[in-house]
């Protein structure tokens, strides 16, 4: 039987249909979604987590990028029931306003970023190259970051913070 | 101005993190969702509406047409002609023709698929010759030309018979679509007032009020616009877009409305550069000097007309560029058509006419025998020249400085070693001219205000916006040189007409020079203020007081702090210390409508390879020198110049909304192809030319747009120094590269005559 109930801010919950439960940040999160909620609009409308911005909502600009178990992948194309059970990671799992990680202190160094509304997917993709690759050629951070587009920078303060970020972690 | 390199933007830590609220990322108790249904035909007569089933389905809150407009239902920044609502016509794809507010965006959009409307197809205008041909349907009651622009000198058929050398080429220019990562969007919420907040991104946020104002019949007082942080706008956000629609709905369900555009709506509905047919006539005596120089434009503008007159003017004062041509004339003619809207887009019509003046130059270089360098310094303009079109300007000896980089580059070797022979390498130069400002006769007010806040923080307000260009730390760094003091003493606040002062727009490549001038009227006023207060609260002579980091410093002691904002602060009441300015961006003197005063200068030196097999062009090698007075913040200079370059490297190379019979063929960035990480070029170099005429007084200019107009003209150049085939057509396509290789016979096997004899 199902039974629906609206919480403080208006929204309806049903509960026991479709709940997807799966760790976000190493917090367990549980979601009423259908389970072909893309995961990008369970991440953004209803858990407000909105560090994961959605752009081209097709998988080509990456945008939205975010971890699942570990793994770089976009979240526009990917539905609730996939991650299900899973570790995600995104944006806010990786530094704080006042804790920022190696690689975003280096984005802020370097211009990485201007409008930044490339700069969390960016950064996921960074983040997910060095810890695969510490010492990256040019061309593999060219290949590493080719699912992201920024439109501001032109990737020159994007590589710059890249391999400054590289150099500081060797 | 000396600044570290690194010194932080104060946006940093909330956009590396993640943590900084978009306007897209609002969100807000008992919010609907809105959505807009648009135009099914690119030109259509309305018969009918009818959505009493769109209402019937359930969570659907309220459904508009043009019946619930209750003021002027028209927008548009010059002349208002764009339907909020399409009331009987549809002129485009993006033309919206309802709305929806519902409980999630999938009931917003059942509901706006249970619309029915009886359209009947019109003729498809979807080109500049179909909308002027005789007897074409008129899109406009004006007709279907929106606007004519002139300008002659001279004596042009004298100067062509003086000439030695004459070259004529017709140039195409695309579409090119902005590509701002964050899509248009935001939130309305309505007030108790029946005023309204509006939460979403502009350039100007004063121009959205008054035109919300004009079309919900509210007075201006009760609309609010919040339009910062902006994810990228590049002129592609000036104009209103889905504001009319959020506001409309919030007022009609009395909830807070959330509309955000999908790729795919944002591609439809938005804003692109104008495609342009330029041709050009261009004549030099033998010594090289230019004599005579014929230019028309013909524009295809879309179907409504927004900022599409300001940008003809632009194009047709900058078809002469940077060189003082005795003799000219230029015509413009911008064409109302059944195509996607074009408008204002960082360069403003600039990039297309030196991608054509720029052209002529070097085929009439060649043509001369000459170097295109050579010709360049031949015809370039003197500090103390007039503008191009005749106008007083402020001295300058930018175009002869960015010109001397370039030709030094231009001798650089190329970087390739001749393998393997399917490579080939070839560099080119080009120059530009860009005027900043709106113009003479058009109003182009600017202003500030610094104040000391209850908190004890000096407060910098501007109406300018954030949109990734970096004005904050502009801000901040002008305030920090002016004042002294730290980042932890300012306020900035920008992006809310409830909280500013008269800025004028952020647009023109004018916000860093109208905020370092506003300081500088404001700035002895402020220091005055600021010691006259303290030393009333402590009893020391002004004259032994100066600011410093904290606050107040007195000479003669230890430099540390003798009284702080924070506690100054505490003895004022709000209002105390505030200074205002307000000013208009300099003009000319002369009375010629449109002129610009203050110019910047951009040289480019790019060195491309082609891959002879496959078409491909690789930019390897992007060189940029500029001129646009002293640098205020160094990262933001560099990168403004560094991502225009790139975003003017996809214009030449790759981007183009193609649109047929009126629609877009292109909806999402699968199609579309913007520049990512691997076009690239190896060496990207930017050259600041900080240096102006002595008696100089107007401070920075502003590099907004410059990094983004000489850039295709070198990039075309280049490739002909490698194939000798000259692009005219933008973006250079690999089918025309290896037409021109399979033509000119590049490759050893297959050489013209071997396939002529079979
Ligand atoms: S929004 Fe997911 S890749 Fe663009
Ligand atoms: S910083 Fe604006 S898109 Fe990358």
């Amino acid at each position: 039987m199902e039974q629906t109930r609206k919480d403080a801010r208006g929204i309806e919950h049903r509960q026991g249909v479709n709940v997807c439960t799966f760790y976000l940040n190493g917090m367990q999160a549980s979601v009423n979604a259908s389970p072909l909620a893309r995961v990008v609009d369970m991440l953004r409308d209803q858990l407000h987590e909105t560090g994961t911005k959605i752009s081209c909502g097709i998988g080509r600009c990456g945008a939205c990028s975010i971890w699942v178990n570990g793994q770089l992948t976009s979240s526009c194309l990917l539905l609730a029931y996939q991650v299900e059970g899973k570790e995600v990671t995104t944006i806010e799992g990786i530094g704080t306003e006042e804790r920022c990680s190696i690689v975003q202190e280096a984005f802020i160094n370097e211009g990485g970023f201007q409008c930044g509304y490339c700069t969390p997917g960016m950064i996921m993709a960074t983040e997910a190259l060095l810890k695969q690759t510490p010492d990256p050629s040019d061309e593999e951070i060219r290949d590493g970051l080719s699912g992201n587009i920024c439109r501001c920078t032109g990737y020159s303060g994007i590589i710059r913070a890249v391999k400054a970020a590289a150099a500081r972690l060797a | 101005m000396k600044q570290p390199e690194y010194q932080r933007r104060p946006d940093a830590e909330p956009k590396v993190t993640g943590s900084l609220k978009y306007l897209t990322d609002r969100f807000e108790d008992h919010m609907l969702i809105g959505k807009v249904m648009r135009s099914k035909h690119p030109h259509a007569r309305i018969k009918n509406i009818d959505t009493s089933a769109a209402e019937a389905i359930p969570g659907v809150y309220a459904v508009l047409t043009h019946k619930d407009v209750p003021g002027l239902n028209r927008f548009g920044i010059v002349m208002p002609d764009q339907p909020v609502f399409c009331e009987d016509r549809v002129r485009y794809t993006g033309d919206a023709v309802a709305a929806a507010a519902a409980e999630s965006a999938e009931a917003a959009e059942k509901a706006l698929a249970a619309v029915v409307v009886e359209y009947e197809p019109l003729p498809v205008l979807d080109s500049v010759e179909k909308a002027l041909s005789p007897g074409a349907e008129q899109l406009h009651e004006m007709g279907n030309i929106l606007h004519e622009a002139f300008y002659t000198r001279g004596d042009l058929q004298q100067g062509f018979a003086d000439c030695t050398c004459i070259v004529e080429e017709t140039y195409q220019l695309p579409r090119q679509m902005h590509g701002y990562m964050e899509t248009e969007g935001g939130v309305v919420v309505p007030g108790q007032d029946g005023g309204i907040s509006v939460y979403m991104a502009t350039q100007h946020g004063f121009k959205d009020r008054f035109q919300l104002s004009r079309i919900l019949d509210t007075p201006e007082e009760k609309i609010r616009i919040i339009s910062s942080p902006i994810g990228g706008s590049f002129g592609g956000k000036d104009e209103l877009n889905l504001q009319p629609y959020g506001a409309l709905l919030a007022l009609k369900t009395g909830r807070p409305v959330q509309v955000h555009n999908t790729r795919k709506e944002s591609v439809r509905a938005g804003l692109k550069r104008h495609p342009m047919a330029i041709t050009m006539r261009t004549g030099a005596d033998e010594s090289g000097r230019v004599l005579a120089h014929e230019t028309t434009i013909y524009a295809d503008t879309g179907a409504y007309a927004t900022l599409g007159p300001a940008i003809l003017e632009f194009a047709v004062e900058h078809a002469s560029g940077l060189y003082p041509i005795p003799n000219i004339k230029t015509t413009g003619v911008s064409v109302f058509t059944n195509n996607g809207v074009a408008g204002e887009f960082r360069g403003f019509g600039g990039n297309q006419v030196t991608f054509a003046l720029e052209g002529q130059m070097d085929r009439l270089a060649e043509k001369l025998g000459m170097e295109g360098g050579q010709l360049r310094f031949i015809n370039m303009r003197k500090p103390s020249d007039a503008g191009p079109l005749g106008q007083e300007i402020a001295p300058t000896d930018g175009g002869k400085m960015v010109l001397d980089d370039v030709a030094a580059w231009q001798q650089l070797p190329l970087s390739n070693t001749g393998e393997p022979p399917w490579l080939k390498n070839g560099r080119g130069g080009a120059v530009s001219m860009h005027g900043g400002g709106l113009g003479y006769g058009r109003l182009d007010p600017s202003g500030g205000r610094l104040a000391l806040t209850k908190e004890g923080k000096l407060e910098a307000a501007f109406g300018f916006e954030e949109c990734g260009q970096g004005i904050v730390a502009v801000i901040e760094t002008v305030m920090k040189e002016a004042f002294s003091c730290n980042d932890e003493d300012i306020e900035i606040t920008i992006g809310d007409t409830s909280k500013v002062p008269v800025s004028g727009s952020t647009t023109a490549s004018r916000g860093t020079g109208m905020i370092w001038t506003a300081v500088e009227n404001m700035k002895a006023l402020f220091s005055r203020q600021l010691l006259t207060e303290a030393s009333r609260v402590t009893g020391t002579a002004a004259a032994d007081l100066y600011l410093g980091a904290g606050g107040i410093h007195k000479s003669g002691t230890e430099s540390s702090l003798f009284l702080s904002y924070k506690a100054l602060a505490e003895y004022v009441q709000a209002g105390d210390i505030e200074t205002h300015t307000s000013f208009d961006f300099p003009v000319t003197p002369d009375e010629i409508d449109s002129g610009h005063y203050l110019y910047s200068f951009g040289g480019v030196s790019a060195e491309v390879e082609v891959n002879l097999l496959t078409g491909a062009v690789r930019v390897l090698d992007l060189k940029q020198s500029v001129s646009a007075g002293p640098v205020v913040y160094p990262q933001g200079y560099r990168g403004q110049i560094e991502g225009g370059g790139i975003m003017a490297l996809g214009y030449t190379l790759m981007e183009d909304a193609v649109m047929e019979e009126g629609r877009y063929q292109t909806e999402n960035f699968d199609t579309y192809l913007m520049p990512g990480v691997k076009d690239l070029p190896d060496n990207v170099t930017v050259k600041p030319r900080e240096e102006v005429m002595e008696g100089d007084t107007y401070g920075p200019r502003g590099v907004g747009e410059i990094g983004t107009i000489a850039v295709a003209p070198a990039i075309a150049e280049a490739i002909y120094q490698a194939i000798g085939a000259r692009p005219k057509k933008l973006p250079v396509s690999r089918e025309w590269i290896l037409h021109q290789i399979q033509q000119r016979g590049l490759l050893p096997w297959n050489k013209p005559e071997k396939m002529l004899g079979g």
